[in-house]
C-alpha cells in the first residue's frame, strides 16, 4: 500500500515535470471503412483532459496523411475552431492510412522564480542566458511527440511507417483488429530499439460521464511489448511516455517521446 | 497374325479404359452426392417505428476462428457492408470477389427456409471437424444481433435451434451429412 501511493507521487511528479500539457488526439468520423468508390472522413485536432470531449484546437499545421501506396498526402480541406481542428479527407485506395499529426524534435524548459514554475520552448544554453539569476530547477528536455490514428477501408495493409526516432508505437495487433475482450498487443521502440519501461495509459471515450476514468495503466515489457484486453468495444486514446537522460548534456538534459494514439475497440 | 493380334489387344485395352473411366466417374458422383447440407430457418423479426430491411452475413469458421465458407450476404450499399461488424473484419474485406459473388438483395422481416451444400467457399466439401455457425444481422437504426452455433462435422445429423434475439426470432439449423 505505501509502495504503491509512493509510486503514484512518483509518477505525478514524474507527470508534472514533464510537459504537463493537455493531452492531445487526432479524432476521425470512422476507422473502418467499406467502398468501392471512396469515403470522405471528417478529422477532429483537439487538446483535450477529457477523452473524446473537445477542449483547445489543436494545430493541425503538421498533419499528414500516409497513403496505403507511401503517398504523403494533405487534407483537401481545414477549419480551426475554437475547441477543435477539423480537416477533411477523401479516401479513395484501400488499405490502412496512417494520420500523423506531429511537430519537430524540440526543446522544452522548464525553471522556477521563488515557487513559481516558468516555461520555455528554448535549449538548455538558451535557458541560461534566458533567466535572471536568481531562477532555480532549471531543466531542458529535447523529444518528440506523435499524435497518430489508423484508418482502413477494405482490406487492411501494415502501413506503418516507422522511422526510427524517439519514441514509437509499432502495431503488433493489426490497429483494425483490436476487439472487445481479445488480447492487443502494442510495440514501442525509441530510436529505433524495442523499449522497455514506457509508461502506457489507455482511456476509453466517455471519461466525462463515469466517476471513474476507468484508465488502464502498464509498462512495456522487455520485448517493449503491452498487452491489454478491452472489455468494452469503443473508442480510446492511448498515451505512452518514455524520459531519458540525454547522452549530450550541452543542450539538454533529457531527452522524451510520446505518442498519442487514437483507436477503436471493435465489437465482437 | 501379329497385327490382328495387336488389333485386339487395343480393343480390350479400351474397353478396361472405358469401363475404369465409367466407375471413376460414378463413384465421384456418388461423392459429389454425399456432400451434406446445412438447412437453416432464419427469422428476421418483425420490428417497431421506422424499419431498413436488415443486413445479414451467414458464414462458418473453422477451430482456427478462420472462415471457411460465406453461405450467404444480404446488403444494399458498399458502404454499410463494414456494419457487419465480424463477417467484415474477418472475412468481407479481405475478398472482395467472394463479397461479389454471394451478394444479393435485403429482405423484410419474415421466415427464409434457408439450404446449402456443406463446403468450403471454393465449392470443396468440409472435412470432418468443428466448426461454428454465425449469423450476423444489423439494422439500420437498429441494432445487432451475432448468433453463433458451434457443430461437429461427423457422420450424424443434428438439429439445433439459437434462441431469440433483439433482432431474430427462433432459428433452426440442422447438420446433413
Amino acid at each position: 500500500m505505501n509502495f504503491k501511493k509512493a509510486t503514484l507521487v512518483m509518477l505525478a511528479l514524474a507527470v508534472s515535470s514533464q510537459v504537463s500539457a493537455h493531452s492531445r488526439w487526432i479524432l476521425p468520423s470512422h476507422f473502418t471503412l467499406s467502398s468501392e468508390r471512396g469515403e470522405w472522413v471528417t478529422l477532429d485536432a483537439t487538446a483535450s483532459n477529457e477523452v473524446f470531449n473537445v477542449d483547445k484546437a489543436l494545430s493541425i499545421d503538421p498533419l499528414s496523411i500516409l497513403t496505403p501506396s507511401g503517398k504523403k498526402s494533405r487534407p483537401s480541406s481545414a477549419y480551426k475552431a475554437h475547441r477543435k481542428s477539423v480537416a477533411d479527407y477523401f479516401v479513395e485506395e484501400s488499405g490502412t492510412y496512417k494520420i500523423t499529426n506531429n511537430s519537430t524534435p524540440s526543446y522544452f524548459s522548464t525553471y522556477k522564480v521563488g515557487d513559481k514554475r516558468h516555461r520555455a520552448r528554448v535549449n538548455k544554453m538558451e535557458l541560461k542566458s534566458l533567466v535572471s539569476a536568481n531562477a532555480t530547477s532549471l531543466q531542458t528536455a529535447y523529444g518528440l511527440t506523435r499524435i497518430e490514428s489508423y484508418i482502413t477501408m477494405n482490406n487492411p495493409t501494415e502501413n506503418y511507417a516507422i522511422d526510427g526516432k524517439f519514441l514509437e508505437l509499432l502495431p503488433k495487433t493489426h490497429p483494425s483488429e483490436v476487439v472487445e475482450n481479445e488480447p492487443a498487443t502494442f510495440v514501442f521502440t525509441y530510436n529505433g530499439k524495442v523499449q522497455s519501461g514506457v509508461e502506457v495509459e489507455i482511456t476509453r471515450d466517455g471519461a466525462r460521464y463515469r466517476n471513474n476514468p476507468e484508465t488502464l495503466t502498464m509498462k512495456s515489457n522487455s520485448k517493449g511489448e503491452i498487452t491489454f484486453t478491452p472489455i468494452h468495444a469503443g473508442r480510446y486514446l492511448l498515451i505512452a511516455e518514455h524520459e531519458q537522460e540525454a547522452k549530450n548534456k550541452t543542450l539538454a538534459d533529457k531527452e522524451h517521446g510520446g505518442v498519442f494514439l487514437t483507436f477503436e475497440v471493435q465489437l465482437q | 497374325m501379329n497385327t490382328l493380334f495387336s488389333h485386339r489387344a487395343i480393343k480390350v485395352i479400351l474397353l478396361i479404359f472405358f469401363l475404369l473411366l465409367l466407375s471413376v466417374s460414378q463413384s465421384s458422383q456418388a461423392h459429389g452426392n454425399s456432400t451434406g447440407t446445412l438447412a437453416i430457418k432464419l427469422e428476421l423479426k418483425q420490428q417497431q417505428g421506422e424499419y431498413h430491411p436488415p443486413y445479414v452475413a451467414a458464414w462458418l469458421e473453422n477451430n482456427d476462428r478462420k472462415s471457411v465458407r460465406t453461405l450467404l450476404l444480404w446488403r444494399k450499399e458498399p458502404k454499410w457492408l463494414k456494419d457487419i461488424r465480424r463477417w467484415w473484419r474477418n472475412v468481407g474485406r479481405k475478398d472482395a470477389e467472394l463479397v461479389d459473388a454471394i451478394t444479393s438483395a435485403t429482405h423484410a422481416a419474415g421466415s427464409f427456409p434457408l439450404s446449402f451444400e456443406l463446403t468450403d467457399d471454393e465449392q470443396h466439401a468440409l472435412t470432418e471437424g468443428d466448426y461454428t455457425l454465425y449469423i450476423e444481422v444489423v439494422r439500420e437504426k437498429g441494432g445487432r444481433s451475432l448468433l453463433k452455433q458451434k457443430f461437429s462435422l461427423n457422420n450424424q445429423t443434428q438439429q439445433f435451434t439459437l434462441k431469440e434475439t433483439a433482432e431474430t426470432g427462433a432459428i433452426t439449423f440442422t447438420v446433413t451429412p
